[in-house]
């Protein structure tokens, strides 16, 4: 198998950012279609493809998209989540740079599919090349009358406005960036307003669809090419339908995005990258750093498939694969990994806000050489009180790392212990940096 | 790794002016560009961080007490509650006047491996200043921040608006002297490209 591109078939194409460019490669032939079909005959498409929520957790669209309420009595938002902060993820940029309009049109297609009136995207603050892109392709959508009033003739009203978020990790759960659309702290809520779910009660206590980029850009390949032809793709795997597009980075000679179609083996990942530099392969993160990390032997059985990678004992994520070659300091990076949930962490919650605190103190003790007989046993305690006892799955995703790392990479840990030095030589791993 | 990170930034909290010493130092562009920004919400209330990034522009690039009091003012939410979302978001400069430039030089799990502590290393040297620190001269400020997610160009930086990567010690010292050299403050130009992408065409 090789790459596989519905969303990235003409990212390198520079005309593909204009409005031109992208009609001249079939782009909005999805909306005037979908516009003459009924409500509920997307969303039905939507479910028939199996689409996947793309942000992390892999719920499926159709919930969403059939939750919003048929009749309209208030009104409906859409968000697009690109507030990306996954650490390894770097998709939702690249779609935001190189195919603005696919996400335009997706959000158009959702947003007429339930009976939406404005659509916020909510970009990372950082993400500046790619809120330029995306605000040329509305104002460009805007002037075609492809966006605002009556769009196409339809009598369906529709905006998109871009929010800037002003850096936040947390801001990318679904609650919390609501929290954050609305002018507030970015802290999640464990129930929205009033209601469990945005579909009924959501940002502005309205209801409201949220989803994250790619599956956005996803929606316009659904009603061109249809529920079935989707649905083939990834056929071989158990629930997981379409194409995934996987950030590849970390000890690997290509890194880059790269779509492929679920059911692909991990392996064959690794080769679209380049395979391994500097050293044999180790270990990998194959969805974001909040999956746990695998052996490289695990690399050469896992396929790519929601369900399949739980095979791993790992997940699909994000997608921000990073690979490390055999020099990489497993403790130092499960250091750095909970360095960067204590820091992100948004402090509502304790277990969360003191528990990451705890595994920077007794992993940076580790790592200066003071760790003491026990504080393994210790560590793994602290992440597995955090586990589960969180609003949002931030607290999970900060300690299912370390709780891999210990469980897959034991002797380093306790060498680390034993010794006060790691057992790696991790200079090496500097080799053939760029 | 003889040096860790320190968790949080190391924020001072802005204080707030006297109810009579507030001041509106908005320009013309300033109250316009902030009426199209609310116009874009159902309530004044969400548009605080659009309202902090204008802020952040007016300001010179840093949010003090008496710009995080006008956003109130103007949004006419308490001083508290703004602050609060001010303080919250770690793009927005509440801790002290930042330089000309800001380096945000991540160091997270890619860039950790990729040689950030290195580059890290030689900021601290070259510039004399550590995490959260400005130089004397107000030319830079260094921050090491968590992942930029341009982890296909590790280890990378941001300035201003732009991505720098991936780097080399050499390419490091090139764009630090190319900085020297920008007179615009790019903490500025990033706030203003951050309100000018939320605004539409005809609302410029």
């Amino acid at each position: 198998m090789a790459e596989y591109k519905l969303l990235l078939e003409h990212s390198h194409d520079p005309l593909f950012k204009t409005l031109a460019g992208y009609k001249a490669t079939g782009g909005y032939t999805a909306l005037p279609k979908a516009l003459g079909m009924e409500r509920s005959a997307i969303i039905d498409a939507v479910k028939a493809a199996g689409l996947r929520g793309r942000g992390g957790a892999g719920a499926p669209a159709a919930l969403k998209w059939g939750g919003m309420p048929k009749e309209k009595k208030t009104q409906h938002y859409l968000i697009c989540n690109a507030d990306e902060g996954e650490p390894g993820t770097f998709k939702d940029k690249e779609l935001l740079e190189n195919c603005p309009f696919e996400l335009v049109e997706g959000m158009t297609i959702a947003g007429y599919a339930v009976l939406g009136d404005v659509g916020y995207v909510y970009i990372r603050g950082e993400y500046m090349d790619g809120a330029k892109a995306l605000r040329n392709a509305i104002d460009e959508a805007y002037a075609a009358g492809l966006l605002g009033k009556n769009i196409l003739g339809t009598g369906f009203d529709f905006d998109i406005q871009i929010h800037m978020g002003a850096g936040s990790y947390e801001c990318g759960e679904e609650t919390a960036l609501m929290s954050s659309l609305m002018g507030e702290r970015g802290m999640p809520r464990l129930k929205f307003p009033s209601a469990p779910f945005p579909v009924i009660s959501g940002v502005f206590e309205k209801p409201t669809l949220i989803h994250n980029v790619e599956s956005y850009c996803n929606a316009p390949v659904i009603v061109n090419k249809g529920a079935e032809w989707f649905a083939s793709l990834g056929a071989t795997t158990k629930n997981s339908r379409g194409t995934k597009i996987f950030s590849v980075s970390g000890h690997v000679n290509k890194p880059g995005n790269y779509e492929i179609e679920f059911g692909t083996p991990l392996r064959e990942l690794l080769e679209l990258a380049g395979g391994v530099r500097g050293g044999k392969l180790k270990a990998c993160i194959p969805g974001g750093s909040s999956v746990p990390v695998i052996t490289a032997e695990d690399v050469d059985r896992a396929i790519i498939g929601y369900e399949e990678m739980s095979e791993v004992k790992s997940m699909v994520g994000s997608g921000g694969c990073m690979f490390f070659n055999e020099h990489t300091d497993m403790v130092k990076l499960a250091w750095r990994s909970a360095v960067f949930y204590a820091n992100e962490s948004c402090g509502k919650c304790t277990p969360c806000r003191e528990g990451t605190r705890w595994m920077v103190q007794i992993l940076e003790r580790i790592c200066k050489g003071g760790g003491r007989p026990g504080d393994v046993e210790m560590l793994r305690q602290v992440a597995s009180q955090i586990d589960g006892r969180s609003f949002c799955p931030l607290g999970d995703a900060a300690a299912w790392p370390v709780l891999a790392a210990i469980r897959v990479f034991p002797q380093e840990f306790e060498y680390y212990c034993q010794h006060g030095k790691s057992m790696i030589d991790s200079k090496p791993s500097l080799v053939g940096v760029p | 790794m003889s040096e860790l990170l320190q968790i949080g930034s190391p924020n001072q909290r802005p204080r707030q002016p006297r109810a009579e010493d507030l001041k509106l130092n908005f320009s013309e562009q300033g109250v316009k560009d902030l009426a199209a920004l609310v116009s874009h919400y159902p309530n004044k209330k969400a548009c605080i961080l659009p309202g902090l990034w204008l802020a952040q522009r007016e300001y010179g690039g840093f949010l003090s007490g008496e710009a995080i009091a006008e956003v109130a003012h103007r949004l006419e939410r308490s001083y508290a509650e703004v602050q609060g979302v001010a303080t919250f978001y770690s793009l927005y400069n509440v801790a002290h006047q930042p330089g000309r430039h800001k380096i945000e030089l991540c160091t997270c799990l890619c860039c950790h491996i990729n040689g950030a502590w290195n580059l890290r290393d030689r900021l601290v040297a070259k510039l004399g200043i550590r995490h959260g620190e400005t130089t004397a001269d107000g030319m830079f400020t260094l921050e090491e921040v968590e992942c930029l997610n341009a982890c296909d160009r590790a280890p990378c930086m941001q300035v201003g608006s732009d991505y720098y990567g991936p780097l080399t010690e050499e390419s490091l010292d090139a764009l630090i002297e190319k900085l020297r050299n920008t007179e615009e403050s790019t903490v500025v130009q990033y706030a203003a490209d951050v309100v000018k992408v939320q605004l539409r065409n005809g609302e410029i």
